[in-house]
């Protein structure tokens, strides 16, 4: 296996357009949900966040397993096969993925929102067995591979987050009714680092590695580099959450510096791409890319203070919107909004005739509107947070509601001309007969 | 990329995007026909060269060579997608090369012209850099893994007497 072949047998491992199209629709659509919950429960109650059932609880689910998970389980099952070269499995178990995990996110999010344990553990099972169903299909995959370790030390460690959060969340839910565990707060904290920079972070880190040449023709990333990287990433990642989890803030702490570490590395080891890379100019979407890389160790940071002492009220709040909102959902747009006209380009010669150009299925628009509602909700929410001021947080959460309709928008018109493009195909094909 | 053939064809899609890279600026930079100095002219008949070079001799060597060696490894779906948007980007990249070549023999672009030439070259430029991303990720890092060093010396030497 050679780095950098995300190309190469693309076109044999193609899935249907509508298996990840659904996954990235759904992502759509919940995180329009998420900011719109968000948005009626109002700054006071996002402010004052730190933790228990309610409709802040549900709007952050949609977005961390709605909208963030929906789309890496969508990238995750066409990319993984494509960059590894491997088959995930049979088509129906993806699907299968959706079918347990698209309602089982919905129906949870319900019953945290309301908040009704049936609906919540009802959810969460159907929700965690979409992930094992995830978890089995991508762990299948990697076991197969032994040349590509960019990617799949990466996936490895989300693999192996997306069992340890998955776990950790049913306790917590079951804790709600039951209350079994000790320190809800701190079980919950450790359930966002793993969620956060296990499964998510590390899947992004570990996709990137190989869409990022890709998409600015750059040279592959060296595979050193990227390991030490992965190594001090993955220890960080372990001390983070055992601080987490027992409440020890020295261990946290030194597992936020691993990490920061870890990052610095990466970064390093990105470098030579980006310096030498054939296409200058680069793509819109790499706006959102800054703002997530900038928002990352910002965030970390944030984590390093509350570990030395600095109190939960807004310190906490804030580290984990910049995780969540800051960090992964900046990060996840950008590749929505990359890969949903990408994908639905490499399809679109399959009934001859010329592919169609990604400026014509990709509005430009929508995609601005997007980027500055949702860099303007960071900042008035984030500023609302730390000042205690409700009035901030109010115009940021209707500017990221505006700003993920104006997403949805997007993705809509993406679709759209895909089926225009194809339908117009389709009748060229049928005269040539 | 540490063969002598997916080098040369490194170089080649260098020489392409760079070409490209310019003509988009040049078509940003004129809304309306532009004058055709001497400038002007030496880049549009570099343009037309690098375009020809491009789409006749290195997707000639590609389809005749190249991909007949992947076929024989069995990897015929990347050979089908590239073949196919060969003759896509081929007569979009003749048309933009020839009408930059009358406009730097003619000494100006007329209404009709720069508008056919703009549409065509801004589609070019987009189809050129996606077919261009597609070869680097896949192709080209494929010949170390699937060629042998004999075949890639062989490969090699075909590419510098057909392309040059």
């Amino acid at each position: 296996m050679f780095p950098g072949s995300l190309m190469m047998g693309a076109k044999d491992r193609l899935l249907p357009l509508s298996v990840p199209y659904r996954f990235f629709a759904t992502a759509v659509v919940f995180h329009i949900a998420a900011w719109l919950v968000l948005a009626l429960a109002g700054p006071d109650l996002s402010m004052g966040f730190r933790g228990g059932q309610g409709w802040v609880l549900a709007g952050l689910h949609l977005v961390t397993l709605g909208t963030l998970a929906m789309t890496a389980m969508g990238a995750g099952i066409q990319l993984l096969p494509v960059s590894t070269r491997r088959q995930l499995g049979p088509v129906w178990a993806c699907r299968l993925v959706y079918w347990l995990f698209a309602p089982g996110v919905a129906l949870f999010a319900v019953g945290l929102g309301l908040p009704m344990a049936g609906l919540q553990h009802a959810g969460a099972t159907l929700s965690i067995a979409g992930m094992a169903v995830f978890g089995g299909l991508v762990a299948g995959n990697l076991r197969k591979v032994d040349d590509l370790p960019g990617v799949t030390r990466h996936a490895w460690m989300a693999v192996a987050s997306l069992v340890l959060l998955a776990g950790l969340g049913l306790l917590l839910v079951i804790d709600f009714t039951s209350g079994i565990l000790p320190d809800h707060g701190a079980i919950a904290a450790a359930h966002a680092v793993l969620a956060g920079y296990g499964f998510m972070g590390m899947l992004a880190l570990g996709f990137a590695t190989v869409l990022i040449p890709m998409f600015i023709l750059g040279p592959a990333v060296a595979d050193a580099p990227i390991r030490r990287s992965a190594l001090f990433s993955g220890l960080g990642l372990a001390a983070g959450t055992l601080g987490a989890a027992f409440a020890l803030p020295l261990v946290a702490a030194a597992g936020i510096a691993l990490g920061l570490v870890g990052l610095g590395l990466y970064l390093r080891a990105m470098q030579p791409c980006m310096k030498n890379r054939m296409k200058k100019r680069l793509e819109p979407f790499f706006r959102l890319v800054w703002v997530a890389l900038v928002l990352l160790p910002l965030g970390l940071l944030v984590a390093l203070a509350l570990t030395l002492g600095a109190p939960a009220d807004p310190w906490g709040t804030l580290w984990g919107f910049l995780l969540v909102f800051g960090w992964l959902l900046s990060f996840v747009t950008a590749l929505l909004q990359r890969i949903m006209p990408f994908l639905a380009s490499m399809h679109s010669s399959s009934l001859g005739g010329k592919p169609a150009l990604l400026s014509h299925l990709a509005p430009k628009l929508p995609v601005d509107i997007h980027l500055a509602c949702h860099s303007a909700a960071l900042v008035l929410i984030g500023l609302g947070i730390v000042g205690g001021w409700a009035w901030p947080v109010r115009l940021g959460l209707y500017a990221g509601l505006a700003g993920s309709i104006a997403f949805g928008v997007f993705a809509y018109l993406v679709f759209r001309r895909y089926r225009s493009h194809m339908k117009a195909a389709a009748a060229a094909a049928n005269q040539g007969d | 990329m540490n063969t002598q053939t997916g080098a040369l064809l490194h170089q080649a899609h260098m020489t392409t995007i760079e070409a490209l890279q310019s003509l988009e600026e040049f078509l940003g930079a004129n809304r309306k026909p532009p004058q055709v100095d001497d400038l002007v002219a030496r880049r549009m008949k570099q343009l037309s060269r690098t375009l020809r070079s491009e789409v006749e001799s290195h997707f000639g060597f590609e389809e005749n060579h190249l991909f007949k060696a992947f076929v024989e490894q069995g990897e015929t779906g990347i050979v089908t997608m590239l073949t196919h948007e060969h003759r896509s980007i081929l007569p979009l990249a003749i048309q933009v090369a020839d009408l930059a070549l009358a406009a730097a023999e003619g000494g100006s672009f007329s209404e009709s012209a720069w508008t056919e030439f703009k549409d065509a070259g801004s589609e070019l430029i987009e189809r050129e850099i996606f077919h261009i991303q597609k070869e680097e990720m896949g192709l080209i890092a494929a010949i170390s893994a699937l060629i042998d060093p004999e075949a890639d010396q062989e490969l090699a030497d075909i590419y510098r007497r057909e392309v040059g």
